[in-house]
């Protein structure tokens, strides 16, 4: 099955869209009940997705094991210089700063090895995989889709500007907004007075309702109407939050750390979105990826310095307990390297966690370095536990509703 | 539902299903970037055959656009470093620009295709030779095409191919070959994949020039996808051209460009032009004429079946207004409507289809068919502007105005009520307090770049 007949389902059904309404939601729903128990209300979850396939190898480290540095002659991190997590286990010295989270605030949770069964190597069929939450042929909708339509909340795509909706995101009913920036997200128009500006913006919002054209029914049609009205009502209520977000800590000067303060803007802004969608981009590290420092390094240290400043600055403004940021990647890298200093595509991998209430320190351990599959790491957890414990005990929504079935949450959170 | 023995057969124009202005917008959306009036006007008048014969031969092009095009990818003007957005903009330019939009087109179909970023690959002058290789096949033999994709220095760099040898393959061009550029996942083994790898051994770059070096080649046996041989990679190429799979592959993608992306095709459709694109070698001209030309192709099947994408609606807009704009602006403000040429976001190119719209992006397009329409927005020049397009066309009344502006982007396509509402803001217009500043003339360009604008938001206008 190609990836083309998802994206003709798509558009043939456009399951993954949303409804008609723009009931984009405001704070009423959802505010007020405190965090720190399971499924609290005002819960906030960041997937951050690792586009590529992230060496999950030289990410969290097992840097006492000899074979380790046989496999990686050219990339291994010395043992002098990962960053110490306990258990035997380092991480990437440009992970410093999630090392200390960790180590210093008990902030961080590493789930290692995880995977599924009979691994895709394929980027993008391994990528719907995650998304999708399944390894059906076809998928449609994604998991974090499925979480909004069984308990509507708020949510947005930070995107870059070439970058499309996941299908993680599919089968909300309504559809997930993508956001590059405030100041981009407002509708424009050259009028000669307000009264000019509001006849203009009536047109714009009205024609969207219009009834279909003449003919037969056109479902692509439907899809631009629905997506032009939820669009202009979304950029009506971020109209209403503040332009100028003073952060607490700064900020790397990352096109990655600007998505995640837009994030912790919009958390702050107190408009009731609790789910955010932030990709970071290019581990496909086939060649050249470097060891202490150089492109993956480079990688590991945006999302480390990205994710530790947004723990921060939200900590400081007491949302640290409401906060889970979840990384998670299509797949790890084969545990050999390759003859380019890099490295093939793999399967498992680690995932962090980050937020105040998760269970410090390492879950799971390490995939055994001689028992490779196919030159690979092992799984010894599927991604779909990982996903219930954040379903179940962080969002609140049942599992077996969104999952397809029953996964036994992996224990990632302090809360019961 | 479309009868898969005549879908392929000739349209013929009928006093049911008669050639119109409508079939002309489709036509001119499909095979290029939009009609201007006078090709819509030429369109109806000159009818099917004639139209059709000129969309796929193309005019020939001016000897202005030949020289300008060329002077502006020399290496003076493109040198290897040359910045991502003037790379686009010259593409851009070219869109334009052109005589032959339809070879432009399926170029842009191709590299979609061989989806190859300059953001890793960092060489305008690859990047430039990638396109002149996609250019020059693109309506010739995707046989050869597939073949010389191999030692094209920007996939050479953008796969990690220069970086596989002997003992040490790498994967990644073998991969994309099977899974992205000829097969289809499914149509292919892992292990056909490690075994492909040992054939893209011992590719490099010299002088600019993809190369092989005996010395890096893995010259042992393979076993690929069920042949064995000492293959190197232009064999491991010419083995996927032979797969059955192949041939679908490329029709299905070619469907979903050329006919819709609403539905998914039968194997019923797909199987007579497979068997007619791989007994042709791959001739990709012969496979786009018969597709444009077919009942399938002028059916509501195929009408309004897309969404655009931001290159057809941007470019779309700047022929429509028959005006000029700055491609360098326009390249930067392209990358917010998530498209950038040159630089597609994975190996796997741009999604397409719905994925081109969500919140962002359309209010991006909004705002760009608005910079477009309003003079007042400096990035794109003043020559493009509805009011003198307008004033060309000797259209006044307010009706005129509106019946104009829908007839060149929507072949007046459109509920009666949008109609309605857009002539309702015209007549508004006529009582609202302009800046006491502004000359009658003002007031009046303000009318007609602002209906315009509105008509570029319509949600019909979103539709390919």
């Amino acid at each position: 099955m190609s990836t083309s007949r998802r994206e003709f389902l798509q558009a043939s059904t456009l399951l993954g869209f949303g409804a008609t309404v723009p009931a984009f939601l405001g704070r009423t729903a959802f505010a007020a009940a405190p965090a720190g128990k399971s499924g609290a209300k005002d819960t906030v979850l960041v997937v951050v997705q690792l586009t590529g396939g992230n060496d999950g190898l030289n990410t969290v480290i097992p840097y006492k094991d000899a074979d380790y540095y046989k496999l990686r002659p050219t990339i291994a991190i010395p043992k002098d210089q990962v960053k110490g997590i306990g258990k035997d286990m380092g991480l990437h010295p440009a992970m410093d700063a999630t090392a200390r989270l960790l180590n210093d605030r008990s902030a961080v949770c590493v789930v290692q090895g995880v995977g599924y069964p009979n691994p895709s190597q394929s980027h993008f069929r391994s990528m719907d995989v995650w998304h999708g939450a399944s390894t059906a042929e076809t998928l449609t909708e994604g998991w974090v889709g499925k979480a909004l339509k069984a308990k509507p909340t708020a949510a947005f795509h930070l995107a870059t500007g070439n970058e499309s909706a996941p299908l993680a995101l599919a089968g909300a009913p309504v559809r997930v907004p993508s956001v590059t920036s405030l100041e981009d997200f407002q509708l424009k128009m050259a009028a000669a007075s307000g009264a000019d500006k509001d006849a203009q913006k009536g047109v714009i919002t009205n024609v969207a309702k219009a009834p279909a054209s003449p003919g037969p029914p056109n479902n692509l049609l439907d899809f631009v109407a629905r997506t032009q009205m939820n669009t202009y009502a979304s950029s009506d209520k971020l109209a209403a939050v503040g332009k100028n977000y003073q952060p607490k800590v700064p900020y790397p000067a990352t096109a990655f750390a600007d998505r995640l303060k837009l994030a912790a803007q919009l958390i702050d802004a107190g408009i009731g979105a609790r789910i955010f969608y932030v990709s970071l981009d290019n581990f496909d590290t086939h060649a050249g990826q470097g060891g202490v420092t150089g492109a993956h390094a480079n990688l590991l240290q945006q999302l480390s310095d990205g994710i530790s400043a947004f723990y921060r600055d939200l900590a400081e403004r007491g949302h640290k307990d409401r906060l889970c940021v979840m990384t998670f990647s299509e797949f790890g890298r084969r545990a050999g390297e390759n003859g380019s200093k890099g490295t093939d595509h793999g399967s498992g991998a680690p995932m962090f966690l980050v937020g105040g209430k998760v269970k410090a320190g390492l879950v799971g351990d390490h995939p055994s370095l001689t028992k490779l599959e196919a030159g690979n790491l092992g799984h010894a957890i599927d991604f779909r536990r990982v996903y219930a414990a954040v379903l179940d005990h962080w969002l609140g929504v049942d599992s077996q509703t969104v999952l397809g079935g029953r996964f036994d949450p992996t224990e990632v959170f302090d809360v019961g | 539902m479309i009868d898969p023995k005549t879908a392929w057969e000739p349209y013929k124009p009928s006093a049911d299903n008669p050639w119109d202005v409508r079939k002309v917008g489709h036509l001119y959306r499909r095979t290029g970037f939009g009609a201007t009036r006078a090709e819509l006007e030429a369109g109806v008048a000159d009818g099917y055959e004639k139209v059709l014969g000129r969309v796929l031969a193309g005019e020939p092009e001016s000897a202005d656009f030949g020289r300008t095009s060329e002077y502006m990818s020399s290496e003076r003007s493109m040198p290897p470093g040359a910045p991502q957005q003037r790379l686009s903009a010259w593409w851009l330019d070219r869109m334009l620009k052109t005589a032959h939009p339809l070879r432009e087109k399926i170029t842009l179909f191709w590299h979609n295709h061989f989806a190859t970023s300059n953001a890793k690959v960092q060489n305008a002058r690859f990047m430039l030779g990638q396109y002149r290789l996609m250019y020059r096949h693109a309506l010739g033999s995707f046989r050869e095409m597939l073949v010389e994709m191999g030692t094209d220095p920007a996939m050479l760099v953008w796969l990690d191919t220069t970086q596989s040898v002997r003992g040490k393959p790498n994967e990644n061009y073998a991969r994309e070959l099977m899974e992205l550029f000829s097969l289809g996942i499914g149509n292919y083994s892992e292990k056909d994949i490690r075994e492909a790898a040992r054939a893209f051994t011992g590719y490099e770059i010299d002088k600019g020039k993809g190369a092989f070096n005996t010395r890096k080649h893995d010259p042992s046996e393979k076993t690929v996808l069920g042949k064995t041989g000492t293959f190197k990679g232009e064999d491991v190429a010419r083995i996927c051209l032979d797969q059955p799979a192949c041939p679908r592959f490329i029709v299905r993608k070619l469907y979903r460009f050329l006919i819709g992306e609403s539905e998914q095709p039968a194997p019923e459709l797909i199987e007579p032009l497979a068997d007619l694109y791989r007994e042709s070698e791959f001739d990709t001209g012969k496979l786009v004429a018969v597709m444009l030309r077919s009942n399938l192709f002028f059916s509501p099947a195929a009408y309004r079946a897309k969404i655009k994408s931001p290159v057809d609606f941007a470019v779309g807009i700047v022929r429509g207004l028959e005006g000029t704009a700055g491609t360098l602006p326009l390249a930067g403000v392209l990358e917010g409507l998530g498209q950038v040429v040159f630089a597609p976001p994975s190996v796997k190119g741009w999604d397409g289809g719905p994925a081109w719209l969500n919140a962002q992006t359309l209010l991006s397009r909004n705002n760009l068919a608005l910079a477009l329409t309003s003079t007042e927005d400096g990035r794109f020049g003043t020559r493009c502007d509805p009011a003198a397009l307008l004033a060309r066309h000797g259209k006044k009344t307010d009706e005129e105005v509106v019946d104009f502006l829908l007839g060149l982007f929507l072949q007046g396509d459109v509920p009666a009520d949008s109609r309605a509402k857009l002539l309702d803001y015209l007549a508004r217009t006529k009582t609202t307090k302009y800046p006491v500043y502004w000359a009658p003339d003002d007031v009046t360009n303000h009318r007609l770049r602002a209906v315009a604008h509105l008509v570029l938001t319509l949600p019909e206008f979103q539709l390919d």
